[in-house]
């Protein structure tokens, strides 16, 4: 990998003992590199470490041991988090805030000046759909309109890098597929992207990488197609209209057989198994019906990780 | 750099306007000043002397009240409605964050400490007394003592929970105005370590009185500006210490 955009090494995070509870190790020793212009999904259950590791990136917690940076720079730098635009969890902001205000508050954060975050008001009001609820509270706003407006504080400065935590959690199909096209489009625009999700649908859909975070640790990290192993895929062929001689024969064949009102159902190995089924179906006079590769879903994999 | 430490104070202004507990405070302030005639009628010939005097008192209590109510409540809201993730992670220092919370807070007391001045003042005018350059002074200087109680607010908001913060910065103001009784121990507590820690603490803590010239305001007794500028640069380098220990505390706390 070229000079990665994001680079954690040797992370850990040990919560210090407090009363009532004993000392928790929330990161051991994780190392994760995320090359430019990538969409990496950070997995893993609830209390695995994936928001500890992005609250680091963000430099709103220390760790223990280890380091990282953003864009070359330490992430305890300003340099770095100048790099960043952050979305956390269920985003909260000033309430008393319109959207409009919140945009030119965070822009002054950013060292924007007056005229640049009006532009940025104008550019992200578009992008995110705010400009209807511009001048309204944030106080009584939706899961929707918050996120939104959490992506548009995330974007203001036009950051080359993108944290996000959960930024589906919560939103209804509508929402979640903006998401989605927002997070394809900003990759479009050459932003790098780290984002940790539950979702794994989305995750499986948009993302380049993703790595699965087990108790703190890194079990594994990879291309989805590699992860899930897609090269040796099994295929699902149904067929119709064949003599039960045939069709018996056939589900010798098969890994796997079942009839239903649609056909006989034949699970091969892989699609030159398949193949090869199909056309001696078509010789007996047989029809197909579906020729289906079955795949591992992430979401599969994800529990298979998790349970080993 | 003024730019983000004005924009973080700006909206702390704008939250702290809203904070109810502020107008509670302001209301009991306004009673006691209006209602310091009541006192003023059991003195003979002292009514002005005693209106004065408690109003000035009132807006001492009251201002350092507010700097309490609202000042412990500062960081610790930030993190606890965890409005702070968003903040911390922009390009600013945490020192910035932290002045500017400070500013936000002085501006919203410098704002209530004028208008309780006025209307305190324009009670004693309307009741036929005066009001001199020592009146104006003590409302000074009791405004120095509150950019400093603010300070204690904001280093203990960013440790501890409001209600024990405001419990130790209340303690720090009423041992603050009698940081004697600190080292005048009957002598029993000689060579103590009790005597010891008392002279600890009494070296420790600012000496609020020396922020104190109501009394002299009330008898229209007037203040050499040589007290002024020693009591406001005495006042104002606590500030700064206890400012700067409050921005070293938040550096590396975990938000």
């Amino acid at each position: 990998m070229p000079t990665p955009v994001i680079d954690i090494d040797s992370l850990t995070k040990v919560y210090p003992r407090q009363i009532g509870q004993p000392a928790r190790r929330s990161l051991d020793d994780l190392r994760l590199r995320i090359g430019e212009n990538e969409i990496f999904g950070f997995l893993g259950q609830n209390g695995a470490g994936k928001t500890t590791t992005i609250k680091i990136l963000c430099s709103l917690l220390r760790p223990t041991k280890g380091a990282a940076s953003v864009c070359g720079h330490d992430v305890r730098t300003r340099a770095a988090r100048s790099c960043i635009g952050y979305l956390p969890e269920n985003p909260y902001f000033y309430e008393y805030l319109t959207p409009r205000e919140t945009i030119d508050f965070y822009g002054r954060l950013q060292g924007l000046d007056k005229a640049t975050r009006a532009r940025e008001w104008d550019a992200l009001s578009e992008r995110l759909d705010l400009r209807g609820i511009g001048a309204q509270r944030i106080r009584g706003f939706s899961k929707g309109m918050r996120q939104r407006l959490g992506f548009a504080v995330a974007l203001v400065g036009d950051p080359p890098v993108l944290i996000l935590d959960e930024p589906m959690s919560g939103l209804d199909p509508l929402g979640r597929r903006m998401i989605r096209e927002l997070i394809l489009s900003l990759r479009a625009a050459g932003k790098t992207i780290f984002f940790s999700s539950h979702v794994l649908g989305d995750v499986e859909q948009i993302c380049d990488r993703v790595g699965i975070l087990v108790e703190g640790r890194l079990r594994t990290q990879g291309r989805i197609d590699e992860l899930l192993n897609r090269r040796n895929e099994q295929v699902e062929l149904v067929v119709s209209g064949l003599s039960a001689e045939t069709a018996d024969a056939l589900a010798r064949d098969a890994l796997h057989a079942r009839r239903s009102e649609a056909g006989l159902h034949l699970t091969t190995a892989d699609a030159a198994a398949a193949n090869a089924m199909a056309r001696a179906a078509l010789s007996e006079g047989g029809q197909i019906v579906e020729f289906t590769p079955i795949r591992e879903s992430l979401e599969a994999y994800f529990v298979k990780e998790q349970a080993s | 750099m003024t730019g983000k430490i004005l924009a973080v104070a700006q909206n702390t202004f704008r939250e702290s306007v809203r904070d109810k507990v502020l107008y509670v405070l302001l209301f009991f302030a306004a009673t006691a000043i209006l209602g310091s005639k009541a006192l003023g009628w059991i003195s003979i010939g002292q009514d002005i002397k005693i209106v004065k005097d408690i109003s000035l008192s009132a807006i001492s209590v009251f201002g350092v009240l507010i700097a309490i109510f609202v000042g412990t409540n500062l960081v610790y809201k930030e993190v606890d409605k965890r409005t702070i993730y968003t903040i911390l992670s922009r390009p600013l220092h945490r020192f910035e964050f932290i002045l500017g919370k400070y500013l936000g807070l002085a501006a919203l007391l410098g704002v209530v400490t004028i208008s309780m001045a006025v209307v305190a003042a324009a009670y004693v005018l309307t009741l036929g007394g005066t009001v001199d350059t020592t009146f104006a002074i003590a409302v000074a200087l009791t405004y120095v003592e509150l950019l400093l109680i603010t300070a204690f607010s904001v280093l203990l908001s960013t440790a501890a929970s409001p209600i024990l913060g405001a419990l130790v910065v209340f303690s720090i103001y009423v041992v603050g105005h009698a940081t004697n009784i600190l080292i005048d121990l009957p002598p029993h507590f000689d060579d103590t370590f009790a005597r010891r820690v008392m002279e600890l603490v009494y070296y420790i803590l600012p000496n609020l009185s020396n922020l104190n010239v109501r009394a002299e305001a009330a008898n229209e007794v007037a203040v050499a500006w040589a007290y002024v500028g020693w009591a406001t640069a005495y006042g104002l380098f606590y500030t700064a210490v206890v400012l700067a220990l409050a921005a070293l505390a938040f550096e590396d706390k975990d938000v």
